[in-house]
């Protein structure tokens, strides 16, 4: 692919509400998972999850915020801050060519949550007037389009856990085959609400609450691994054409160069190396790439004792004997699962690790596992000479695998 | 205080209006009260006034031009309301 400029990035997310507290934070190894108050607390098998600390009434007037469920208020947030990062990527555009890609996989969940218990639980014949404009699946692209007045395409990527990685790589594309100069691309998820953590739990597929320190709940690439937790966020990139990027002078924070994206056919959630390694490869030859190159991996990493092994199988499938020398950490470890909102805000930390040289950990990761035996980066950054190229891996129930290279 | 006064009150309070700008002859465009804001105004009324305003009456926005015209209607509806048992 021809390389894309990414020139903001926006986050909101649990450890930090800009990009920078974020990844300081994530660099210090905290944790943002914590117990949850939500409705029906002790109904709740698994209590841990990882929420922002957002007042929507620091960003919107009232009348605003109540058309917005949460999910957008996040995508909103980020997205103006991506913006503002861009000194000026929409200025003098021909909106016809500026668009928004979002991903989300639960859409505007506490709307439905909210909605569902006023009628079944409170025995109420209404609901909020605005309950579809608010739980509608598109309405965080449909308002950053209409907030910042790009009339190309504004869509939504729903691929579970790959959504955001699937809208910034459906993005740059349209960057790089010229149909589209400026992109906003991201994603957003606000999935803490009774309703949706007891889907989840009835999935099985949630972490035990750590009984010694919640906080530690989530164990990636640990023998003792017990499932993933969820967290909420956004995280938007301005994306832009890179010769446009330049002739404004624009901040070029890296560039988008490869993207792979495969389906997995052999089941609705159990993750398979074959796929996984497919949309890695597709990924690095569109970026023209040898495994060599890439000095970072954010991994998927979600925690589950699925997900794991076979992520290190296709990584060892792909890398081969690079894959014992390539630094692999899953960030999921301190921010959780922010599911259609992870691809994104893995992406910006991969370009954050790259431009600040530091590595950031895999925390929770005390004991092995014979069939995890990658360098995980375990619990402490760690400062390298150069980076170079990064990768960042997302896979999804459904079994769409996109995989994302950037480079600074 | 009177139905006026009540519903000047709720759009202060929840729709970000200034007091002196809600006046009956105010035009609801000028009160940047479009058909997706009315909605939410009627949702709020009736919870305010305990009333209910028929489906029926969902194009309203055709025949209430200002606040007065909104304030008026709402106090039929409340005129007609059954009284609450003693």
């Amino acid at each position: 692919m021809k390389p894309v400029a990414v020139t903001g990035m926006g986050v909101i997310a649990p450890l930090g509400n800009d990009a920078a507290t974020f990844f300081a934070a994530l660099l210090e190894g905290r944790s943002g998972v914590r117990r949850l108050q939500t409705r029906y607390p002790e109904r709740l098998g698994a209590r841990v999850g990882a929420p922002v600390d957002f007042d929507p009434a620091l960003h919107f007037p009232a009348p605003k915020a109540r058309m917005l469920d949460r999910v957008s208020q996040l995508a909103l947030v980020a997205a103006a801050q991506a913006i503002e990062q861009s000194r000026g990527a929409l200025d003098g555009i021909d909106a016809r060519r500026a668009g928004v890609f979002v991903g989300t996989g639960m859409g505007g969940s506490e709307t439905t949550d909210d909605g569902y218990h006023t009628l079944y639980a409170e025995g109420s014949d209404r609901v909020k007037p605005f309950s579809v404009l608010m739980a509608m699946t598109n309405a965080p692209a449909a308002w950053i389009a209409l907030d910042h007045g790009l009339q190309g395409p504004a869509l939504t990527y729903s691929t579970a856990c790959s959504s955001s990685a699937v809208a910034i790589g459906e993005a740059a594309r349209r960057i790089a085959t010229g149909e589209a100069d400026v992109m906003v691309a991201g994603g957003a998820e606000a999935p803490l609400t009774f309703g949706t953590l007891k889907a989840w739990e009835a999935l099985r597929t949630l972490a035990a609450e750590d009984p010694v320190d919640p906080a530690r709940s989530c164990k990636p690439f640990d023998k003792n691994r017990s499932g993933l937790v969820l967290g909420e966020g956004a995280a938007m990139l301005v994306l832009e054409d890179l010769g446009r990027a330049r002739a404004r002078s624009a901040p070029i924070l890296a560039m988008i160069t490869g993207y792979g994206l495969t389906t997995d056919t052999s089941h609705i959630t159990r993750p398979s190396v074959e796929g996984q390694a497919r949309a890695m490869r597709f990924a690095l030859e569109d970026a023209a790439l040898g495994p060599d190159a890439i000095g970072y991996i954010n991994a998927h990493g979600t925690g589950t004792p699925a997900n794991d092994p076979v992520e290190t199988a296709a990584i060892k499938d792909v890398f081969g004997a690079r894959a014992a020398m390539t630094p692999v950490s899953s960030t999921k470890s301190m921010h959780a699962h922010l599911l259609g909102a992870a691809g994104a805000l893995e992406l910006v930390v991969a370009v954050l690790a790259a431009r600040a040289r530091v590595l950031p950990p895999t925390t929770n990761l005390d004991v092995p596992d014979p069939e995890c035996d990658l360098d995980y980066v375990p619990n402490h950054a760690r400062r390298v000479e150069a980076v170079g190229a990064v990768m960042s891996n997302s896979f999804a129930f459904g079994g769409t695998n996109a995989v994302l290279i950037a480079r600074i | 205080m009177s139905t006026e006064d009540r519903l000047r009150a709720l759009l202060v309070r929840d729709f970000d209006l200034q007091p002196e700008a809600v006046q009956p002859e105010a035009t609801l465009e000028s009160l940047e009260i479009d058909s997706l804001r009315m909605i939410e105004i009627l949702f709020c009324v009736e919870d305010e006034f305990k009333i209910a305003v028929p489906a029926e009456h969902a194009e309203l926005k055709s025949r209430l031009k200002t606040f007065g015209d909104l304030a008026a209607y709402i106090d039929t509806l409340v005129a007609a309301k059954p009284r609450d048992p003693a």
